[in-house]
């Protein structure tokens, strides 16, 4: 095949963003074990992570310039390197905010809790988990047909998003969990629901990478095809 | 149908120099077929080619690109043997219809080829010299100067206009034909790969001409450099042979932002990213 050395430079690159996703999936896990089992020493690990994931975004996007200026890509070649820049500043992001994350375990590890927030917490920090790997392997293997099914996914977190923080607002009656814990619960809470919405980008992205249309056109052709499917 | 030139008086035409001139016309071309005697090179063309925009016609070598661009203006016939059926349209009119004059028609319908080919005369009448024989009686020192000043070559040869053509460099040169075309105020020009034989600079020059010519004229350009039709034009035509032996079809035709981002058909993705073959 023609440009089989460009084709190479392109899946080495791919399997480069891929290889950094697996890496913020797996602090994600991290993480949430920590949080599940307040220990501060699996968080305290993970400290630090964010600027390996900052350097290795940047290699990529230097690459990325580099194929660019060298190669001048059209379609669908295009549409890939646009994509992988896009999907490794999510996978940046969502590193960044697992490790805030992992900062606020460590720091608040032996404090009081309110067990429904953390009950809320944990769930949420799941859901965001899942969310995430899901939009990565639909990225990894390009497989499209299962983004529509991250826009749902996604609503469950963010209704877990609101019942999170209306428990952090408002405490029981017991005033259960320390101001600083819940404080930091609040952020977490938020991380997590950010954490869940680059799962969803990163899902998002690749219909544009395959397909060429950008989700909110595509899932408008989807719904139309159920619609019409009901029809029949 | 009389003849389209007839139906249409122009600027010019009559000998009158009015510095009026015509609007670029579209042109619409339907089911459209090309014949080297019994061989058919090209099948069922449709295309409407937009006025004032550039359309760039792209496709691997054979796939009938040329013999295309060389009927929509009545060369193609030139070829013994040669034939094209089908419908095209300058506007309203059939270019095709049997009273219409093929060299009226290649008057209002400019071509430029891949080579250069300028006129063994001065700069001057290169440009002077096809607007002169169609009996333009206006200022012609006015319209050489315009014709130039269009082609972007002006500022080069101003001061050697008496200088002959096959003096200038390969790119100037072809700015000449350009000019040489615009001269005799065309409606639509053709161009068949004209930036093929050129060095970057000269071929950056040429492309910088098609912003200007857009504005007056409606342009179809054949090219195989895929970043030039990416640069240059509004809409592309990818032409291909699915088989060995068949004819020439127009595979895909949209906005070149479209065509070069996320094409419809799987051949056209891989012509313009590369990997065809």
């Amino acid at each position: 095949m023609p440009r089989e050395t460009f084709q190479q430079e392109l899946d080495r690159l791919l399997g480069e963003v891929v290889d950094l996703g697996r890496e913020v999936e797996s602090c994600l896990g991290t993480m949430s074990e920590a949080l599940e089992t307040h220990d501060a020493e699996v968080a305290s690990g993970e400290i630090g992570v964010d600027a390996h994931y900052k350097e290795r975004g940047a290699e990529i996007d230097e690459e990325c310039i580099i194929l660019q200026a060298r190669q001048a890509p059209v379609a669908r070649d295009l549409r890939l390197i646009y994509t992988v820049q896009a999907v490794t500043n999510h996978l940046v992001r969502a590193g960044t905010l697992c490790e805030h994350i992992c900062q606020a375990i460590a720091e608040t590890a032996d404090a009081q809790r309110d067990p429904d927030l953390e009950a809320a917490l944990l769930e949420m920090s799941r859901g965001a988990r899942d969310l995430f790997r899901q939009g990565l392997d639909i990225f990894a293997a390009r497989d499209i047909d299962r983004a529509h099914g991250l826009e749902a996914a996604d609503d469950r977190v963010d209704l877990l998003y609101s019942e999170a923080m209306n428990l952090a607002v408002n405490p029981g009656k017991d005033g259960s969990g320390s101001p600083e814990w819940r404080v930091q619960a609040a952020l977490t809470v938020h991380y997590l629901e950010r954490i869940a919405d680059h799962g969803v980008d990163i899902g998002e992205r690749t219909v544009f990478l395959v397909t060429g249309e950008r989700m909110e056109s595509a899932m408008r052709q989807y719904r139309d095809r159920q619609l019409d499917q009901y029809d029949d | 149908m009389s003849d389209i030139s007839e139906q249409k008086p122009r600027t010019g035409e009559d000998g009158g120099g009015s510095s009026k001139e015509p609007a670029a016309l579209g042109m619409k071309i339907e089911d459209l077929s090309a014949f080297y005697g019994s061989f058919k090179a090209l099948t069922d063309v449709s295309m409407d080619i937009r006025a004032n925009k550039v359309t760039a016609l792209i496709g691997p070598s054979g796939c009938g690109k040329s013999t295309f661009i060389r009927c929509l203006n009545r060369m193609h016939e030139i070829i013994p043997g040669a034939l094209a059926k089908g419908c095209v349209k300058l506007g309203d009119q059939d270019i095709y219809a049997k009273n219409v004059d093929p060299v009226r028609i290649r008057r209002r319908i400019g071509m430029v080829f891949q080579k250069p080919n300028p006129f063994s005369k001065s700069i001057y009448e290169n440009v002077a010299w096809g607007a002169r024989i169609n009996g333009y009686k206006g200022d012609m020192v006015e319209l050489v100067e315009r014709s130039l000043r269009r082609a972007a070559l002006w500022d080069e040869v101003k001061d050697r206009l008496k200088e002959s053509g096959l003096g200038l460099s390969g790119g100037q040169q072809q700015r000449l034909c350009i000019a040489r075309t615009l001269a005799v105020e065309p409606e639509v020009i053709l161009m068949d790969e004209p930036a093929s034989a050129l060095d970057p600079v000269s071929t950056q020059k040429i492309e910088d001409t098609m912003e200007e010519l857009r504005q007056r004229y409606t342009v179809v350009i054949v090219t195989h450099n895929m970043q030039q039709a990416a640069r240059i034009s509004d809409y592309t035509g990818f032409f291909y042979i699915e088989n060995m032996g068949d004819p020439g079809r127009l595979w895909e035709f949209d906005e070149t932002s479209k065509m070069f981002s996320a094409p419809d058909r799987k051949e056209t993705e891989d012509y313009v990213t590369g990997r065809f073959g």
